[in-house]
């Protein structure tokens, strides 16, 4: 029984149904499932799917934009909740597009699909410069800091956040992600930056799977 | 006179359309009537989001944007406009608060107002221009034309800070971000303006917004008023014919023959240097036009005279008796037959040789291309050719490429089509016997090859799905049947045979050239191109084959190109550039009068090499108004390359380019693990593979890989039918296949934007 309903919402989600995953999950909650699960393996797992599909081009942005509001849609509902049973994120990442950058698209949308792999996300917006970065971090006790830049006037920005880091003797308490047009991996290994990724899914897929790796350690 | 104008009467437009193409999203999308919804919910508050401003201003080139082909002091307008930070705010709130679809519409609607915002710039330069009594020569758009720079100094200069509130960034951002920044390079001659954004000559070819209007051509004749919207790189002549105009240009649309000629009695239009070669002063002021060479950029009214009534005409049905032929068959000639040993010395082995065999029996192997048609007789148990003969494919007529035909197809013409192509192989077959000798009673087999549309064509099938997603043809196995019953007549008593495709893009003419190379047996991973408007690819060997189809128009084939050209004699087919002297070899060494497609690859890649065309594709200013001149014709007129032919090519290479890769990617491979690369068709065999690889057409890896084998869809016709296993070695060959479709693969759009430049390595 209780498979069936988490495997509905996944399903609706996967379809972008709002509604109906709101009103299942509220079902859900009525029949004493567990949160967790209704998260884990009915929103997420869902978000997941689409986010595969979306990086073997088998579906376009609109159908993801779509499934992930009917995401918020679902964990809205079931936030309360999660709080009550003390439910912990995968992990946490603060985003932003570097100083001079005003683009946010791109950021955005990672910042989306990372809600979407169950991680906490501090969304810094736009123009974001080092101290801010990091001081935001060192807060909320991040793991990951994801920077975006579309420009190549404002790349070497990156560079700065990842010099302060290892002024200030954080470099290897942070994983650090850097992604945009202008970037590529050979920036990402000259800069010294951990992980560059080329899309929104990937994006998530490395920072949840950087975040475990060292927890596990 | 006043030096900054503030621009009013703003009136910034959403559209739906644009919108919806900027977000990826497709009417076959299952979100698509949902995203429409939410865009109608969002549409009246985004309207009142908009705060569209604008100013241009009357200045100079500064120092810090100096450089050689606008130095200091150079006359300018610099020229703002914004909608404000009103959407993209919204844009960001909405993601925030995870909706993320109206997040991605707000933001893809201010772009959208933005775009609209240019109709009412250009109105008030011209207004400015006027009282200044100034023209504009060129528009320079950042980073492409000018340094990023010049935001800050039209920022500066045009005091955005105080007159409106923007604010610019470290990285030279205007924020709000929803600003654009355009400089007008100015002249003394007032009469020149060329103020608005041409999408034409832009370089940022995947731009979502790109849109080059469809302009509109009215048809005067005998007192009745007949009008049609001409495509994207439409000649007025191939929109004639798209529409059922009659046609008979010899020459094929390139300019030559002067059979196309029209009056253009309303609308401007450029006149072509073709049109300066066959007529004169005063005709070129009435308004004649070469239709095959008109390109218009406006809407325009045409008549064609009394006189010539004979040339134009409404397409009712095939071609009537006594029409003349478009033009000799010399390209495919000397492509045929290539890919198979034997059939040389054709002359030699003429009439009447062997029509003494009495027991001997006969089979032709055919490959319809959608240009042309080749055909070859083989020999009894031997299969040697006895003697090939080639001939246009007249449904020409109805279109030059697979997609108008379908049209035509589904217009209406689908009899009219299939009794086109069965004339032409009858015909055709008829000429193959006489000309050898063969009595038709000898021909036991036919085998056809040919893409998918050409064997649907010739079956009388429905084209509706294949010009549609999911593009699925009527029927591509193994088609047999009596030669009554596929060619409509009884000339020969012989089973007939259409050879299978893999999908609606890959057809039977690719299958066959993997039959001839013999792929269902290799080893080693091979690659096959076939480059022609559509370019055809196959990758893999016996265990695994990759298909996939990329559309890369007609350039290759001289198509597009403002002086391309069939390959006929006297076209420029291999060109050299060294210290600015052009030196240029022409097909049978005739006096030059075009360029075909091999001489395309060569100028390009020789400007390139010189640097007169720039690694973006940017052509030297120098030659930006009239072309970079390669040569003179017999008359003394240029023959040219111009940005628009640079563009062209971009496109076409970037096409087949991203092809390769995509199928390299998916395969799982690198360039070292390709054995060979096999070029089919008659351009791939004359094409210098040395500069297609120069031009970035294959990467550098493939030197000393690429090997032309001509007609290879003849060659696998031919192996059909003389070697007994080919029909389970295709069964093998179509077991193993798979298709690639580009146009949904995010991959693809990459390596094509990545393929679009001219830049080494």
């Amino acid at each position: 029984m209780a498979a069936a309903i988490i495997e509905e919402i996944s399903d609706y989600l996967q379809k972008g149904r709002a509604k109906n995953v709101k009103k299942l999950v509220e079902e859900a909650l009525e029949q004493g499932i567990n949160p967790k699960e209704i998260l884990n393996e009915g929103l997420l797992a869902g978000m997941m799917i689409v986010g595969e599909k979306f990086k073997n081009n088998e579906v376009f942005v609109p159908e993801v934009l779509v499934a992930a509001r009917a995401m918020t849609a679902g964990i809205t509902i079931l936030e309360p909740k999660l709080i009550e049973v003390g439910n912990e994120p995968v992990g946490k990442a603060v985003v932003g597009t570097v100083k001079g950058d005003l683009h946010d698209i791109g950021k955005n949308l990672v910042v989306m699909m990372m809600k979407g792999a169950g991680l906490e996300i501090i969304d810094l917006g736009v123009d974001v410069d080092a101290d801010t970065f990091i001081n935001k971090a060192e807060e909320v006790g991040a793991d990951v800091i994801g920077m975006s830049a579309l420009l190549t006037t404002t790349m070497p920005n990156m560079q700065t956040v990842v010099d302060a880091l290892k002024e200030r003797g954080l470099r290897d308490k942070y994983i650090v992600m850097v992604g945009g047009a202008p970037v590529n991996q050979t920036f990402a290994d000259q800069i010294g930056a951990d992980y560059y990724t080329a899309d929104a899914t990937s994006a998530a897929e490395t920072a949840k799977a950087a975040i475990l790796e060292r927890k596990a350690k | 006179m006043e030096n900054f104008y503030e621009i009013d009467k703003l009136c910034p437009k959403i559209e739906l359309k644009s919108v919806l193409k900027t977000m990826d999203c497709y009417e076959d999308s299952p979100v698509y009537e949902e995203v429409v919804e939410e865009y109608e919910d969002h549409y009246e508050e985004a309207m009142r989001l908009c705060d569209p401003v604008g100013v241009i201003g009357f200045g100079e080139i500064p120092a810090e944007l100096a450089n050689k082909k606008y130095p200091e002091g150079t006359k300018v307008i610099y020229a703002v406009m914004s909608v404000g930070n009103g959407l993209k705010e919204a844009s960001t709130r909405a993601f925030q608060e995870g909706d993320y679809v109206c997040g991605m519409l707000y933001d893809a609607m201010a772009d959208s107002a933005l775009f609209s915002l240019d109709g009412r710039l250009v109105e008030k330069l011209r207004e400015a221009c006027s009282e200044h009594q100034v023209g504009i020569k060129r528009r320079l758009e950042a980073p492409h034309d000018i340094s990023m720079k010049v935001q800050k100094v039209a920022w500066e200069y045009l005091n955005l800070k105080e007159r409106f509130g923007i604010r610019i960034s470290e990285g030279l951002m205007y924020d709000p971000v929803k600003t654009s920044c355009q400089v007008f390079v100015l002249t003394e001659d007032p009469e020149i303006f060329k103020a608005q954004h041409d999408c034409r000559n832009c370089p940022n070819l995947t731009c979502k917004m790109r849109n080059i209007p469809e302009t509109e051509v009215t048809v005067l004749k005998d007192g009745k008023r007949n009008a049609f919207l001409l495509k994207d790189q439409e000649s007025v002549m191939e929109g004639l014919i798209r529409n059922g105009y009659k046609f008979s240009a010899f020459c094929g649309g390139n300019g030559l023959c002067g059979k196309c000629k029209i009056r253009v009695t309303e609308g401007k239009t450029a006149i072509s240097p073709e049109d300066r070669k066959i007529f004169s002063e005063e005709e070129l002021r009435d308004g004649w036009r070469l239709s095959c060479k008109l390109f218009p950029k406006r809407d325009l009214t045409i008549t064609f005279d009394l006189n010539d009534e004979s040339d134009f005409e409404i397409l009712t049905d095939h071609r009537e008796e006594g029409d003349q032929d478009w033009t000799e068959g010399k390209t495919a000639a000397e492509g045929a037959g290539a890919g198979s040993d034997g059939a040389e010395n054709i002359g030699a082995e003429r009439a009447g040789e062997y029509a003494e065999d009495s027991d001997i029996s006969y089979d032709i192997a055919v490959d319809i291309g959608t240009t042309t048609i080749a055909m070859q007789l083989l020999k009894g148990t031997t299969g040697k050719a006895v003697h090939t003969v080639t001939t246009i494919n007249h449904q020409r007529a109805y279109g030059a490429d697979v997609i108008s035909r379908m049209q035509a197809s589904m217009g209406g013409k689908k009899e009219a089509l299939r009794q086109s192509i069965q004339t032409d192989l009858t015909e055709g077959i008829k000429r193959l016997l006489e000309e050898s000798g063969v009595e038709a009673g000898k021909v036991r087999r036919v085998a056809i090859g040919g893409n998918t549309t050409m064997g649907h064509l010739l079956m009388g099938y429905d084209c509706d799905t294949l010009g549609v997603y999911p593009f699925t043809p009527v029927n591509i196995d193994f088609i047999e049947g009596s030669f009554q019953e596929i060619l409509g007549n009884d000339l020969l008593d012989a089973s007939t045979v259409l050879l299978p495709g893999i999908s609606t893009y890959v057809g039977g003419d690719i299958v066959s050239g993997l039959l001839s190379l013999g792929f269902d047996s290799r080893e080693q991973v091979c690659l096959l191109v076939d480059l022609g408007t559509n370019g055809e690819m196959a990758l893999g060997n016996r265990d695994k084959i990759m298909v996939t189809s990329t559309a890369a128009g007609p350039a290759f084939e001289g198509g597009n190109i403002s002086c391309g050209m069939g390959s006929v004699a006297g076209a420029i087919c291999s060109v050299k550039i060294e210290d600015g002297t052009v030196s240029v070899k022409t097909i049978r060494d005739q006096a030059p009068v075009g360029l075909c497609g091999t001489g395309v690859v060569e100028t390009v890649a020789e400007l390139v090499k010189e640097e007169i065309v720039e690694d973006s594709g940017l052509l030297d200013e120098e030659y930006f108004e009239d072309g970079f001149p390669l040569a003179k014709d017999p008359e003394g007129k240029e023959i040219v390359f111009t940005q628009q032919d640079v563009r062209e090519i971009q496109l076409a290479k970037a096409a087949v380019r991203g092809g390769v890769e995509t199928l390299l990617v998916r395969y799982g491979i690198s360039y070292d693990d390709v054995h060979k690369v096999y070029l089919a068709g008659g351009f791939g065999y004359k094409l210098d593979t040395e500069k297609a690889i120069a031009i970035g057409m294959f990467p550098e890896e493939f030197q000393g890989k690429i090997e032309a084998i001509g007609n290879s869809s003849l060659a696998g016709a031919v192996e059909y039918l003389t070697e007994q296993d080919s029909r389970e070695r295709i069964g093998k060959i179509l077991s193993v296949s798979t298709e690639i479709n580009l146009s949904a693969d995010k991959d693809f759009n990459e390596f094509y934007m990545d393929s679009m430049f001219f830049e080494k390595g």
